[in-house]
């Protein structure tokens, strides 16, 4: 597949990094000298310096040819135009841009609907605001990803030492808890992470995955030793677009929530859309402010201002100050991973969600969803199983999935399997894989259907 | 550093290189010649390349810049060292001589020491052009395109290994462009093989001039290279495809895929061939001697210009009786060099460009000390980084080329023999002025004029920096 990817910032760098290594020819487009000299050098895809909503640049790179675009330029405006200029101009079959504000995000649909043609909007923002909204029903977790239509949970926790998993070694988890199907999908210890199998022990302070289904939640959590807040109330740092909509998202649920941002005019514009949110001006680092407010009571902190270093000292903060659960958006994967062991119970990139929402695009077909947990180790994979693939021509542990891949759990119809080894999918069911992301290509060969 | 990944890819270069061994090995059962040189030199390729795989188990392939350094410096050193092995074997040149005459073909230079080529097996010197003809387009290249193991870092091997300051990716993928570039080597190099045979020159011998002038690098099989043949249509196949080989192979990829127009408008291209149509003119008019046909002079200035400016140093008349300016163009043409992504070595058509507007900037800027005024090339600004670089670049020739002269001039040779010799090696010609001019070789000089001009001669073939790199001792510091 021939891709040109418009933009070469973090989300335009995490796409071209990940295609390349799923084998496609990858073309990347930016203006920024120094940035393209880097990724030149980085990545094994070919680099054009240019602006990538001209046509001459486009067809440098090869915009004739090309079966996916993808504009992750930094404005919604270049962004739109990169592709339209691509489905309409050059037909490109599959297009995704990159948009931010709502507002151009219903514009593109609607222009998206007119033209035919897949045409997919991402917005960082919404998935973000989704991403807290799927985290904040299930406290401790530092990661929530829903499959199947939200009916099971793909969620990573920390083990504490009280917990009664700690030091429990996993074939016997179906043995203790039989009534609590779930299986432990990654593990991280120490940095290291392992897609596990039966005879791997969980340890305290090790970061556990489990998949489960999502009427399993309330077990789970009193298995792990999780307790919920004093107080059902959400405080929110940081009026920004994410800030606000989350807000929104709360008080359509009855939630009570409180908004902290230091900029005046910010906290204006957000009282005027909001109802019943507290809206309240100061700096959400400022300690004393933080008390008035309540944050010792509160279950939940979510910390989500453009200063994504800000974020994190704002979680400690109220983490120290008595917050049940910590959240912080932070974009840069060196410091989110150096703050896995702070106390913050999850940090949520916009950026690398709106990379796995791309990503899932790119590889539709036999693929549904793709997630990647935390630090993008380990990938989780929705498929269907196609009629004649490998997937489906022997019992499991017959087929021979290659080391560190995990079938987590099956739907077959309305029901839900945690699958063992004498298991055999079907044809039709869908699957949801474990694997380490470099491994993920290897997985192919067991999802391709007769021709 | 990531010493087993170094290491491991090293390995595996020696082990392709004993493949190659083969070629001479077949050759050598055809003609009836002895089969031992080969088969040694074979054994000892495959056991230490066999070794370096086994003891090196890489974790991953993330090479960083010193890494990249390391392998391209050592994979040229060892595959040099291996390439004398069979000379040595069959004990045709001493020590010094077979590692001079190895470097000699792998960097394209084309200097000899063997003083009567006719009597040396013909296997050996089919070994000795094919050297040139894996080390013109690169052997890491080469490595990359059938061994796709390079993910991130490769760029920089790449770029390490192809001439010029700046390098294209025809391709998405670093793998598919070294496929690209290298099948139109191959194609090239076929299609003068089967041109110079339709020329009346037998088969072996064709294919042995192939395979050193599409390198542009100048081994031949008579003792006065291609003159010899004394065909006027095979001197003009030889000067257009060493035309071709001096040209970037880019645009070569470019026009077989369509894009014509791109490469009539290349800035570099115009540079290089109005360089060979006055250096033509210029030894023309130089050589003409009353009562001969034009045309023939026309023949020798045009084959003499292409030989020495893409620097693969083929003669079909002795320069050296020539006066002294067609000497001069001939020094200046060396130093020119080809393009950049073409074969050829010198200081590279770009650099040269570069280098003269760079300095109509910098006497802009004295004459309207406020004025903005970067270097433009193809209507692109040129960075100062790249700016520099070339001035780093023109700095070290300069150095090198004085250090190589000092050395060969310390042996009691005359300034002409000193200074052509050294250029000659550093542009990776071949034959010089002088003593080791046109119908002269390098067997009369003492050993260490020998290891001095072939070390000089890699410093070429790696464009300097990638050495230099590895002389400093940031290098080495931990």
């Amino acid at each position: 597949m021939h891709v040109v990817i418009v933009g070469g910032g973090l989300v335009g760098s995490s796409l071209a990094e990940k295609l390349s290594g799923d084998g496609h020819d990858v073309v990347l487009v930016e203006q920024d000298r120094e940035l393209v000299a880097e990724l030149n050098d980085r990545l094994d895809v070919q680099t054009i310096r240019g602006n990538g909503a001209t046509v001459p640049v486009l067809l440098q790179a090869g915009i004739e040819n090309c079966d996916l675009l993808l504009a992750t330029t930094d404005s919604d405006e270049v962004n739109m135009v990169v592709a339209l200029v691509g489905s309409t101009l050059f037909k490109v079959p599959r297009v995704v841009a990159r948009l931010r504000h709502q507002g151009h995000e219903e514009s593109f649909n609607k222009i998206a609907s007119e033209i035919g043609g897949e045409m997919l909007a991402i917005n960082p923002d919404e998935a973000t605001v989704e991403r807290i909204m799927s985290l904040l029903p299930v406290p401790g977790a530092v990661d929530v990803v829903p499959f199947f239509d939200g009916r099971l949970l793909v969620a990573g926790f920390r083990v504490r030492p009280d917990s009664e998993f700690a030091g429990l070694m996993l074939s016997h988890l179906r043995l203790l808890f039989p009534a609590t199907p779930m299986l432990v999908v990654a593990i991280r210890r120490d940095g290291q992470w392992t897609v596990p199998h039966g005879e791997d022990e969980i340890q305290a302070g090790d970061l556990v995955y489990f998949a489960m289904d999502v009427a399993e939640l309330d077990n789970v959590l009193t298995l792990l030793g999780l307790r919920k807040g004093v107080e059902r109330k959400v405080m929110i740092a940081g009026a920004t677009r994410i800030g606000i909509s989350l807000a929104k998202r709360l008080e359509a649920e009855d939630m009570p929530a409180t908004l902290i941002d230091a900029v005046l005019a910010r906290c204006e514009v957000a009282a005027a859309e909001l109802m019943n949110t507290v809206v309240v001006h100061g700096s959400p680092t400022d300690r004393s402010l933080l008390i008035e407010e309540g944050a010792d009571r509160a279950e939940s902190f979510v910390a989500c201002t453009d200063d994504h270093e800000e974020n994190v000292v704002a979680c400690l903060l109220a983490r120290q100050l008595g917050t049940t659960h910590t959240f912080a958006l932070v974009d840069n994967p060196a410091l989110a991973g150096l703050i896995g062991d702070l106390g913050i119970d999850a940090v949520i990139s916009p950026r690398q969600l709106a990379v796995a929402l791309a990503l899932q695009f790119a590889r539709k077909g036999r693929v549904k969803a793709v997630a990647t947990l935390m630090e993008d180790y380990v990938e989780v994979i929705d498929v269907e199983a196609a009629p004649g693939s490998r997937l489906v021509s022997a019992p499991l542990a017959e087929l021979g999935l290659p080391r560190g891949v995990l079938v987590a759990a099956v739907r077959r119809g309305d029901r839900l399997l945690v699958p063992k080894g004498d298991d055999r999918i079907q044809p039709a069911d869908e699957v949801l894989l474990i694997t380490k992301t470099r491994d993920a290509a290897r997985l192919d060969p067991f999802l391709e259907g007769e021709r | 550093m990531n010493r087993r990944f170094v290491i491991h890819l090293l390995g595996r270069l020696l082990l392709i290189m004993a493949a190659f061994l083969g070629v001479p090995l077949l050759a050598a059962g055809w003609f009836r010649e002895p089969l031992y040189p080969y088969i040694g030199s074979m054994l000892v390729a495959a056991a230490a390349g066999a070794a370096m795989i086994a003891l090196s188990r890489p974790e991953n392939s993330h090479i960083r810049p010193r890494d990249g350094f390391l392998i391209v410096g050592g994979s040229w050193i060892a595959v040099s060292l291996l390439g004398a092995l069979p000379y040595l074997i069959a004990g045709v040149l001493g020590p010094e001589d077979a590692l001079f005459e190895s470097v000699s073909g792998f960097t394209t230079t084309g200097s000899t020491v063997i003083a009567e080529v006719t009597v040396v097996p013909r296997a050996l010197l089919l070994w000795r052009a094919l050297s040139q003809w894996l080390g013109g387009m690169g052997i890491i290249l080469f490595t990359i395109a059938i061994l796709p193991l390079l993910g991130i870092g490769g760029m920089q091997l790449f770029k390490a290994e192809v001439p010029g300051p700046v390098v294209d990716k025809v391709r998405p993928r670093l793998a598919a462009t070294a496929r690209s570039l290298w099948g139109v080597y191959v194609g090239l190099t076929a299609a003068e093989w089967v041109l110079l045979q339709v020329a009346g020159v037998s088969s072996y011998e064709a294919l042995c001039h192939a395979f050193t002038t599409l390198p542009t690098g100048g081994f031949s099989t008579r003792n006065t290279s291609v003159g010899e043949f004394g065909i006027p249509a095979v001197e003009w196949i030889v000067t257009l495809f060493m035309l071709l080989a001096g040209i970037n192979f880019v645009l070569h990829y470019r026009l077989l895929t369509g894009r014509g127009r791109q490469v009539l408008r290349d800035r570099e291209l115009r540079y290089f061939l109005g360089v060979v149509g006055v250096a033509t003119i210029i030894l023309t008019v130089c050589v003409h001697t009353p009562g001969e046909r034009i045309i023939d002079t026309l023949r020798i200035a045009a084959f003499q210009t292409a030989s020495i400016l893409t620097t693969t140093g083929y003669v079909t008349a002795d320069f050296e009786v020539w006066p002294s300016l067609a000497l001069i163009v001939i020094l200046v043409l060396m130093m020119l060099g080809g393009m950049s992504g073409s074969t050829g070595g010198g200081v590279k058509s770009l650099r040269a460009m570069l280098a003269m507007r760079s300095l109509r900037a910098t006497l802009h800027r004295l004459i309207h000390p406020h004025a903005v005024r970067p270097v433009k090339y193809a209507n692109q600004v040129v960075q100062e980084s790249v700016l520099s670089g070339i001035w780093a670049f023109l700095t070290a020739y300069i150095v090198i080329a004085i250090i190589g002269t000092a050395v060969v001039a310390a042996h009691g040779y005359d300034l002409l023999t000193s200074i052509s010799a050294s250029l000659t090696a550093i542009s990776n010609v071949g034959p010089g002025l002088g003593e080791v001019g046109a119908y002269d070789n390098f067997a009369h000089t003492p050993g260490l004029v020998k290891i001095t001009l072939a070390i000089i001669m890699l410093f070429g073939r790696l464009e300097i920096f990638t050495l230099l790199a590895m002389l400093s001792r940031e290098f080495w510091r931990r």
